[in-house]
């Protein structure tokens, strides 16, 4: 596939790290030394000029392209790309990548002419949110929209468990709106029936509605309280953004910004939320206002080394659980290693999202669990497949399950006289191994 | 006349430049009287009905055209484009209108009124809707007289710049800045989504409907014999100055003179009226109800009300004054009068036991709503200040809290609640002056008049309520006091109306400075 990528910052140099193998690449950008250092390192094609031109997307060859990713770090720019690309060549798919939530509505209510349109900013608070929701997830991502959860748990020795640890599953409360998709046992790959049970040191895959998804977590570990108070360290667009994720979750969220204006605006936005002006690195401001109550701390200031200090020393004050959002690659390593919980790259987040839907039109999202041994599908059916108009009672295994299906842009979690029908969209989860085999099979 | 003016206040400011266009403020204040001499129709109108002389009323409105025809001539001013003119045109408006409405009553020469200083009182006190009257003999009033006290309230009720905004054409430009310094209450114009004219336009409409219909059901009560007393003179001698939150009756003893059926209709009236007209127009034109339910401030007014009443029901019933039913009626009837500024009275006050006195006291400080006809601080000033006390408090404890002080959910702006407390202080300010000026200037006079009933005369001058204490009660006459006390009040009605601030600032001078 031929594939014009505008825009080599943080987010394109992901992108062409995650495509560059299988597909022509093309990269344009306005600046010299970014795209001499993408193709000392890629065998890319590079074209210098601002991508919101017609003849510098001609020249970079859009019209014989088969997609267009405009990743720049301004909205205006990537939309207007893809308009010129819509209208220069109609057939060109468009992925866009935003800041702004309001475009990403519209986009969402097809008010927008573009197949794909991704935020950074919400990926981000979605993680965050998927963390601060589940944090006795080893893993966990989302499908259509959210309505679908795939979580990875350890299975441990936590009192409390025996529902549901060391007995057979057809017997155990498993959540409703949920099915065990695989369990990970000493490296090899169980897909579950109903006369297996989990034991003490497996890790267990979960499909379900986030809510099932939620049980799951208070089953495996009753003794990890949910995250219900939690303290974010600066207010720009990601902080919000978290914070809206958070307030829908009804966490109890108090957030810390050092600049007035922003500080400001944020409380303007969010009468629930107690929003303070102030560093949040002096000790005393911490310790008065009681900081180390929260149960898990999210630190997204613009800038990495202070994101560290400051979750260092909420640490010391007491806050459990510290999630970072970092913006230079090379510091996940380094906040996990001094201690920081989680590390989010806001910009490999998007980059995942786009590789994603770059992969195959027809299979709108791939997650990968375990690093890449697993992955998550989701596709959608064949009429002629020979899957479709069977009962799931009587379908063969053959190492993949089939975890949901989103039918009218609804989830359903399949039960044994459920039929899949044409047209319908399956989340399937399958060894990477066979994941060519499955999606040619359905 | 403006050179003369100019070279002036030249003199006074040290040579310094003028920065307010004096001739297009006079021009335009020229066109406000001359198109309000038509009004002067309705009462001749009236005195012809009743075989009354209409002489008064007649050289009245030719003398209002008069003017405003010759202030148009002297000075023909530019369109007026900047709001420092508004704040001039609004303070000028409200000093001279009273003063050409008050000539019907020095012509006539009827009782106390052929004085022009009390015409003058009683004129301010009609056009600013506060009620306060110099009358001690209502019989000797004739009809037409009688009639045109009242029609003043209602004209100056919904306000006469107001009026000006929805039909001068030449008030396209600057309308708002108008409309701003006259409409009660810190309206917040600039979030409404329609032109100013069409404000002002949806005001006075709403305005003319509730009177009408008060005329008609007051009238339709006379007609089916629930009240003997009412006629259809009076029902609209009445509606005129509940709707405007005024308080004139043409009877001594104000609504005392009708049955407890009209005193309840007038009450609810007078709590509609004190609600934001902006917000009433939404409830009963566009159907929004929740335009007036979910108001912070509508809410507060009624709990106001609310708790108002029980206070004053709660002393009458120990006093034992009155039955059950009597006391009931009388505590709501004059915490719902007092409060939303009208002024009315089913009984006098004045008789009630301490705590009731001061109560009534207090609510002359409340207020209706902002955007209503009524007077006074205002409710939702003091949620405002409310809610700035309780954010001080929560700052005291965590000093770096910011938190946004909100009025409906919508973010309040900081600049707004400064004038809120600015508007407050000076209004309380204007208020301990004006009882001093009133008690100082009675006890050199040898008028009996105790400290309290100055605070009481100054309280419900300022404050456009009408009724103060002792012989300024609400079967009394402000007549006693002396010139110089009456001169006062009538500065506090004046500021009161237009809510203190465009006067204010014209004594600044850096009003006056380019």
């Amino acid at each position: 596939m031929r594939i014009l990528l505008v825009g080599a910052g943080q987010v394109g140099v992901t992108i062409v790290d995650a495509l560059h193998d299988e597909h022509e690449l093309t990269v344009v950008d306005v600046d010299t030394g970014r795209l001499s250092a993408l193709s000392n390192r890629y065998d890319v094609a590079t074209v210098l000029g601002n991508g919101a031109s017609r003849r510098i997307l001609q020249e970079a060859g859009l019209l014989e392209s088969d997609l267009l990713i405009a990743c720049t770090s301004r909205d205006e720019i990537n939309l207007i790309t893809a308009i010129f690309s819509r209208n220069l060549a109609p057939d060109t798919r468009t992925i866009v990548r935003t800041t702004n939530e309001e475009y990403l509505e519209v986009w969402r209510e097809r008010q927008l002419d573009v197949d794909f349109m991704v935020s950074s900013e919400l990926e981000t608070a979605n993680a965050v949110a998927r963390i601060v929701g589940l944090p006795a997830a080893r893993q966990t991502d989302v499908f259509a929209d959210g309505q679908v959860q795939i979580v990875e748990f350890d299975v441990e020795a936590q009192r409390g468990t025996d529902e549901i640890v060391g007995v057979e599953l057809r017997e155990a409360r498993v959540p409703l709106e949920s099915k065990v998709a695989g369990i990970i046992r000493s490296d090899r790959m169980i897909i579950p029936r109903g006369d297996q049970m989990l034991q003490v040191g497996d890790r267990v895959v979960v499909i379900g509605s986030p809510q099932a998804a939620r049980e799951w977590g208070e089953l495996l570990s009753p003794a990890t309280r949910r995250l219900d108070d939690v303290v974010i360290f600066g207010a720009g667009r990601t902080g919000v953004a978290i914070t809206r994720a958070l307030i829908d979750q009804e966490v109890r969220v108090r957030m810390i910004e050092p600049d007035r204006e922003r500080a400001q605006v944020a409380a303007n936005e969010f009468p629930t939320v107690r929003v303070y002006n102030a560093t949040g690195f002096d000790p005393e401001f911490l310790d008065r206002e009681r900081i180390g109550q929260s149960r898990a701390g999210v630190f997204c200031m613009r800038n990495d080394p202070k994101n560290h200090y400051a979750a260092t020393l909420a640490k010391l004050h007491g806050v459990e659980f510290t999630i970072a959002v970092v913006h230079d690659a090379v510091s996940i390593d380094v906040f996990e290693r001094a201690g920081i919980d989680v590390a989010i790259n806001p910009r490999q987040v998007t980059a995942e999202e786009i590789v994603r839907f770059a992969h195959d039109p027809r299979t709108r999202q791939v997650a990968m669990l375990e690093g890449d041994r697993f992955e998550i599908l989701d596709i959608t059916v064949r009429p002629e497949s020979e899957y479709v108009n069977q009962p799931f009672r009587t379908m063969p295994i053959r190492g993949a399950l089939i975890g949901a299906i989103v039918r009218d842009e609804r989830a359903i979690f399949p039960r044994g006289d459920d039929v899949l029908l044409p047209g319908d969209r399956v989340i399937v989860f399958t060894e990477s191994s066979s994941a060519t085999r499955v999606e040619r099979a359905l | 006349m403006t050179t003369l003016s100019r070279a002036r206040l030249r003199r006074l400011f040290r040579r310094e430049t003028i920065g307010v266009d004096l001739a297009a403020t006079f021009d335009l204040v020229g066109a406000l009287l001359l198109y309000l001499s038509p009004a002067y129709l309705f009462p001749t109108a009236v005195a012809l009905l009743y075989g009354e002389s209409a002489w008064p009323f007649v050289i009245a409105g030719v003398t209002t055209a008069a003017a405003g025809v010759f202030l148009q001539i002297v000075a023909t001013g530019r369109e007026l484009a900047s709001p420092r003119e508004g704040f001039l045109v609004v303070a000028l408006t409200w000093v001279l209108v009273p003063v050409f409405g008050a000539i019907p009553f020095v012509i006539a020469g009827e009782g106390v009124l052929a004085q022009p200083i009390n015409a003058y009182f009683e004129s301010v006190s009609g056009f600013t809707a506060t009620g306060a009257t110099v009358l001690n003999d209502f019989d000797e009033l004739s009809r037409s007289l009688g009639m045109w006290r009242q029609f003043t309230q209602w004209l100056g009720g919904m306000g006469i710049v107001v009026l000006a905004v929805a039909i001068l054409p030449q008030l396209r430009v600057g309308g708002r800045q108008l409309l701003q310094s006259e409409l009660p209450g810190p309206t917040d114009l600039e979030r409404l989504t329609v032109s100013i004219r069409e404000v002002a336009r949806r005001l006075w409409l709403l305005y003319l409907a509730l009177t009408l219909t008060l005329i008609g059901l007051l009238w339709l009560y006379g007609q089916l014999g629930l009240d003997e007393h009412m006629d259809l003179f009076d029902a609209a001698a009445h509606a005129f100055t509940t709707v405007s939150l005024g308080g004139f009756s043409t009877e001594g003893n104000s609504i005392a003179a009708f049955g407890a059926l009209v005193q309840w209709t007038i009450a609810l009236f007078v709590v509609i009226a004190g609600v934001n007209f902006l917000r009433l127009y939404r409830l009963f034109v566009q159907r929004q109800p929740r335009a007036v339910t979910r108001d912070d401030e509508f809410r507060v007014y009624l709990l106001v009300l609310l708790a108002g009443s029980l206070v004053l029901l709660a002393e009458l019933l120990t006093e034992g004054i009155y039955g059950v039913a009597d006391a009931v009626r009388h505590a709501v009837f004059q915490a719902v009068s007092i409060m939303s500024t009208a002024g009315f009275a089913t009984t006098d006050y004045t008789a009630w036991g301490p705590l009731a006195t001061i109560t009534i006291l207090g609510l002359m400080f409340v207020g209706a709503s902002a955007g209503s006809t009524g007077g006074s601080i205002k409710v939702v000033r003091h949620v405002l200040i409310g809610r700035l006390l309780r954010r001080e408090l929560e700052q005291t404890v965590h000093p770096e809290v910011v938190s946004p002080i909100r009025l409906n959910r919508q973010v309040v702006e900081e600049r707004t609640l400064q004038a809120v407390l600015a508007f407050v202080l000076i209004y309380v300010g204007l208020f301990a002056v004006g009882s001093l000026a009133i008690v100082v200037d009675s006890f050199r006079t040898d008028v009996g008049v105790s400290p309290f009933e100055a605070m009481g005369a100054a309280a419900a001058t300022l404050g456009n309520v009408g009724p103060g204490f002792g012989f300024a009660g609400p079967f009394g006459s402000y007549e006693s006091f002396s010139g110089f006390s009456k001169t006062v009040m009538i500065a506090l009605m004046w500021m009161g109306r237009v809510e203190i601030i465009p006067i204010i600032v014209l004594f600044t001078r850096n009003y006056w400075r380019a």
